[in-house]
């Protein structure tokens, strides 16, 4: 079976300083993939690398048989890569509902389709809000929110383009309990029910043999070992 | 019962404007006004670049001057009919703006800042020190004295010039404001409050950059032409870094990112330190002063530090943590 999304070779440098070496890994479609590694050991670099925010020194990426090496962040996520962020970066001006907006935007479908695909827009965001438990903070402006409902907007937003693919960086630190849990069975129905896949960064080993068949250790910028749960 | 802000403030406020020249104030004040509202244009042309899109743009004056030279030159030198100058001059300015746009695209923060400011002195200088062409009866066009319009009247009454200017300044703002609140208005707001989001959000942000930059210096570029048009001429001032300061500062103390704050406070501003019949340096001096006091008590300016304040007040029981409200639908409650 052809990979989701295939890396072979990827190197990256900061200066004199090489952050990750010939790296190689592949995903299959619907699968969960976690990454565990200590600081610094090169995963923000790899997972920027993966999303497009990053180009690599050496290597290629390819998406669905397809090469997406130098491809930007915006690109991939209209193919079906979306990332979150370790620190969530909201739109301090905008409602929740406007940032939601923005993200169905990119939707080339719904851009140019006019009155129609208003409706479907408002549908699409009425089914995030809900999906994601922000329907009560629809209005809200993004610099208003709590730490929670700011991850909860980052999973809305990647929700949106309907990815194939979600690359989440330590996505559940800092969290309540509530919120984590709800994130949690958030993920595994978006896994269960539409076959998204997932490479989850985490510093937790439980959380991500609870949630991944794969685990792939980095150090020192190499993948060390790869373990299946 | 006192008006809505939303429909009743800016009606009321278009009405006594239209008013004005009924009580036959000097022609000095209805010059005053005339070109606060083409300063008011430009400092909400200003904000569609620097607020709404958060593209802080030290070099604004140059799609304005270029129109101004653009409409100086076509009129005078090529014979164009007015309407067509100008026509040609927007367009001008547009295409400039894109170019700058596609400049600064990779850029961000201060680095946007500088580049446009190198840009506008750099066509500030060229005008300012070249005498491009001698004229009809041997006179030296170009260089500090500018390049004349040719216009199909002479001497047009001040309340004329001040009518088509308030006229001007009404379309050309709510055309703005309309950008402003569209879908690429959005996506605009979304690029200045966070680039990376709105990268990972699927917005191609160099591309919405540029049509940022191309939109705002095309109103620049109206204006612009309408100044020379004005005056009677185009100036190396035009282009005058000077002017693009004194936009920023006016959509910086009437709030970025609004359109209507901008134009309000550069109507206030300059009809206040202009009518009082200041010195060129102590108006300096004075706008200087009202940057500083409004960064420091009102850091998104006056419209944007009283919108905050409403938000705040408005949601101030939704910014704990999450709260259990269920899988909330539409009809259920919320805001």
């Amino acid at each position: 079976m052809t990979a989701l999304l295939s890396a072979e070779g990827i190197t990256k440098s900061f200066g004199a300083t090489r952050v990750i070496e010939g790296i190689a890994l592949s995903i299959a479609p619907g699968e969960p993939v976690g990454l565990f590694g200590p600081n610094g050991s090169g995963k923000t670099t790899l997972v920027n690398i993966l999303s497009g925010l990053l180009f690599p020194d050496a290597g290629t990426v390819r998406f669905e048989g397809k090469e997406i090496t130098r491809l930007p962040i915006d690109a991939r996520y209209r193919l079906g890569v979306a990332r979150t962020f370790q620190i969530p970066h909201p739109y301090p001006a905008l409602s929740v509902h406007e940032a939601l907006r923005v993200a169905l935007a990119a939707d080339p479908g719904n851009r140019s389709a006019g009155e129609g695909a208003r409706g479907d827009e408002e549908g699409a965001i009425e089914d995030l809000l809900a999906r994601t438990g922000l329907f009560n903070q629809r209005l809200v402006p993004c610099a208003l929110l709590s730490q929670g409902c700011l991850r909860r907007l980052e999973f809305a937003r990647a929700f949106a383009c309907r990815p194939k693919l979600l690359i989440l960086d330590e996505v559940f630190s800092a969290l309540s309990a509530l919120d984590e849990k709800e994130l949690l069975d958030l993920l595994l129905a978006a896994n269960r029910d539409d076959g998204t896949a997932f490479l989850l960064v985490s510093h937790n080993p439980p959380l991500l043999k609870s949630l991944c068949r794969r685990i792939l250790v980095l150090e020192e910028g190499r993948i060390v070992r790869e373990r299946r749960v | 019962m006192l008006p809505s802000f939303r429909g009743g403030w800016p009606a009321a406020g278009i009405g006594l404007l239209l008013l004005f020249p009924l009580s036959s104030p000097d022609a000095f004040f209805l010059d005053v006004f005339t070109t606060g509202f083409l300063l008011a244009a430009f400092a909400a042309s200003w904000d569609v670049v620097g607020g709404i899109a958060g593209q802080v743009t030290l070099g604004h004056a140059l799609p304005f001057g270029a129109a101004a030279y653009a409409c100086a030159l076509l009129t005078s030198l090529a014979g164009w009919p007015l309407p067509l100058a100008v026509a040609a001059a927007i367009l001008l300015a547009a295409a400039v703006g894109a170019g700058v746009g596609t400049l600064s695209a990779p850029l961000s923060g201060p680095f946007v800042a500088l580049l446009t400011l190198a840009l506008g002195e750099i066509a500030h200088e060229a005008a300012a020190g070249n005498t491009f062409f001698s004229g009809p009866g041997g006179y030296a066009w170009g260089g500090e004295g500018g390049i004349p319009v040719a216009l199909p009247w002479q001497d047009a009454p001040p309340f004329a010039s001040y009518y088509v200017a308030l006229c001007f300044l009404c379309l050309a703002s709510f055309a703005m404001l309309r950008f402003s609140r569209s879908g690429a208005g959005l996506i605009l707001r979304a690029v200045a409050g966070s680039p990376i989001t709105a990268q990972a959000s699927g917005v191609p942000i160099a591309r919405f950059k540029r049509l940022a930059f191309t939109v705002g210096s095309a109103f620049a570029g109206a204006t612009g032409a309408g100044f020379a048009i004005h005056v009677g001429r185009a100036t190396a001032t035009d282009l005058s870094l000077e002017l693009s300061f004194q936009a920023a500062t006016f959509a910086a103390v009437g709030g970025r990112g609004t359109i209507v704050g901008p134009v309000v406070a550069a109507l206030v501003l300059h009809v206040l330190f202009q009518g009082l019949s200041l010195p060129p340096a102590a108006r300096v001096l004075l706008y200087a002063l009202t940057l500083m006091v409004t960064l420091r008590f009102f850091p998104g300016g006056v419209v944007g530090t009283v919108r905050e304040a409403a938000w705040r007040v408005r949601w101030k029981n939704g910014t704990g943590s999450f709260r259990r409200r269920g899988r909330g639908r539409p009809g259920e409650g919320g805001s």
